[in-house]
């Protein structure tokens, strides 16, 4: 095996929160607003892909123990397509991660340092994720395990003060349409939620296997819950001009005024999203990297890190030419990849393995 | 300016390798193979895209593969008036 480390299951609940929360509530709730309107709040409930994708990983895991999805796939569909289904499997969340830091890159320069050319900052994000990868996943563990509770401790901070000034009349009518508006601002939630398909690669690793199910159920409810509270608020305060922003959370933390002492708070949301987008990336680049490296059979993977690095960071570069072009593929054409990708395909996965086995059960018995 | 950039390509590329190429002993053949083969990628495409930066890549091969899907949202959207 070529990665020797451990990590607990709660550290790879924790990494899997941090690989999803922090983008989600940056981006997502204008998207989300377009079609929820004031249903904004219970798109985060509808979160199927989420289960589906914890299911299929579970159970591929538990069919195949110590093997991760690439691996899997030779087993399940034969060495040639499964090396083709594995390598078209990397390429994607190797995209995926090019998108992720161009989010990162595009609301750092957008929001804080304005006059910083992109690649700067893309490129010393990368830099510092290809240096924790190096060292292995049990430091992307501690990362995350080091990290959330700042995370949390910093988003309570910037909802606590502003509760006085919610307008809880900003929700209502509930469900004035029924459910369909909810449903649909689902929709680019799910493909938040079905990242969560990269716990099959951080499973294997897992010193722990009997505590798993329960601690990523724990990490669904929780990201669900983090959603729900972040979307509330900013519905509350925002009311009808949540769409018109491109990062609605980011107008909280700037609204707060504590005693007209404690003002412009952004540099909190900042930290927030800089410490949550680095274990998100590195999480992403360590999937790619070491799915590569058991893809070609390698005996390491550290020496291909820093390559693979500059590739993301020139694909950060190439997804789109602008914040709008990338936030429109985001809300549409890349959602449906990603749920074909991350959601489809472990499915189909799943249930070829399932039926094999049935088939060669009968078999063997005859 | 663009032939700066190749220029600045080139010498993070070149850092990586003297970086990396050392610590990678005399039978990681595999291993060296991989790493030269990802970073001339790296190059070329970096290379390809200081001057030709609109070339099309994988977004635009997903919006042509999920067209009709796509479509079939915007129609949604337009009937909650955006």
């Amino acid at each position: 095996m070529i990665e020797k480390g451990k990590i607990s299951a709660s550290q790879m609940g924790k990494m899997m929160y941090l690989a999803i929360t922090p983008t989600a509530i940056l981006t997502t709730p204008a998207i989300t607003y377009q079609f929820a309107k004031q249903d904004l709040w219970i798109s985060p409930i509808w979160a199927f892909s989420g289960l589906i994708a914890v299911y299929a990983a579970l159970r591929l895991h538990a069919r195949f123990p110590g093997r991760n999805l690439v691996q899997m796939c030779e087993c399940i569909v034969g060495r040639l397509p499964g090396k083709l289904l594995g390598g078209l499997f990397l390429l994607f969340n190797m995209y995926l991660n090019g998108i992720i830091i161009r989010e990162y890159s595009e609301f750092v320069i957008g929001a804080f340092l304005l006059q910083t050319p992109l690649t700067v900052v893309s490129g010393s994000m990368v830099l510092a994720s290809a240096m924790a990868v190096r060292s292995g996943v049990e430091i992307v563990g501690r990362f995350a395990e080091l990290f959330l509770p700042a995370f949390i401790t910093l988003f309570l901070l910037i909802i606590f003060p502003i509760i006085p000034d919610l307008h809880l009349s900003n929700m209502l009518p509930i469900m004035g349409e029924g459910m369909m508006p909810s449903l649909m601002g689902a929709f680019v939630l799910q493909a938040w939620f079905s990242e969560l398909i990269t716990a099959s690669f951080f499973l294997p690793f897992v010193a722990d296997q009997k505590k798993v199910t329960k601690s990523i159920l724990i990490v669904l409810l929780m990201i669900v819950l983090t959603l729900i509270v972040s979307n509330l608020a900013t519905l509350l305060l925002l009311g009808n001009v949540t769409g018109s922003y491109t990062y609605p959370f980011l107008i909280l933390a700037r609204y707060i005024n504590l005693f007209e002492f404690f003002t412009h708070l952004e540099a909190i949301f900042m930290a927030i999203w800089v410490l949550g987008a680095f274990v998100k990336i590195c999480v992403f680049f360590y999937v790619a990297v070491l799915g590569a490296a058991q893809w070609l059979k390698l005996s390491d993977y550290r020496p291909i890190v820093f390559p693979f690095g500059f590739l993301l960071t020139l694909i950060s570069m190439w997804v789109a030419p602008n914040l709008q072009k990338l936030n429109d593929a985001i809300s549409k054409s890349v959602s449906f990849a990603v749920l074909t990708m991350f959601v489809a395909v472990p499915v189909l996965l799943l249930c070829l393995a399932w039926g094999k086995r049935r088939l060669w059960g009968i078999a063997a018995k005859k | 300016m663009k032939w700066a950039s190749v220029l600045g390509i080139a010498a993070v590329l070149g850092l990586m390798t003297l970086y990396e190429w050392p610590k990678m002993k005399g039978n990681m053949k595999k291993e060296k193979i991989t790493f030269a083969a990802v970073t001339l990628a790296g190059g070329i495409l970096a290379v390809w895209l200081v001057f030709y930066p609109g070339t099309p890549g994988p977004t635009q091969l997903f919006d042509f593969l999920y067209k009709p899907l796509v479509h079939y949202i915007e129609n949604l959207t337009a009937e909650r008036g955006g």
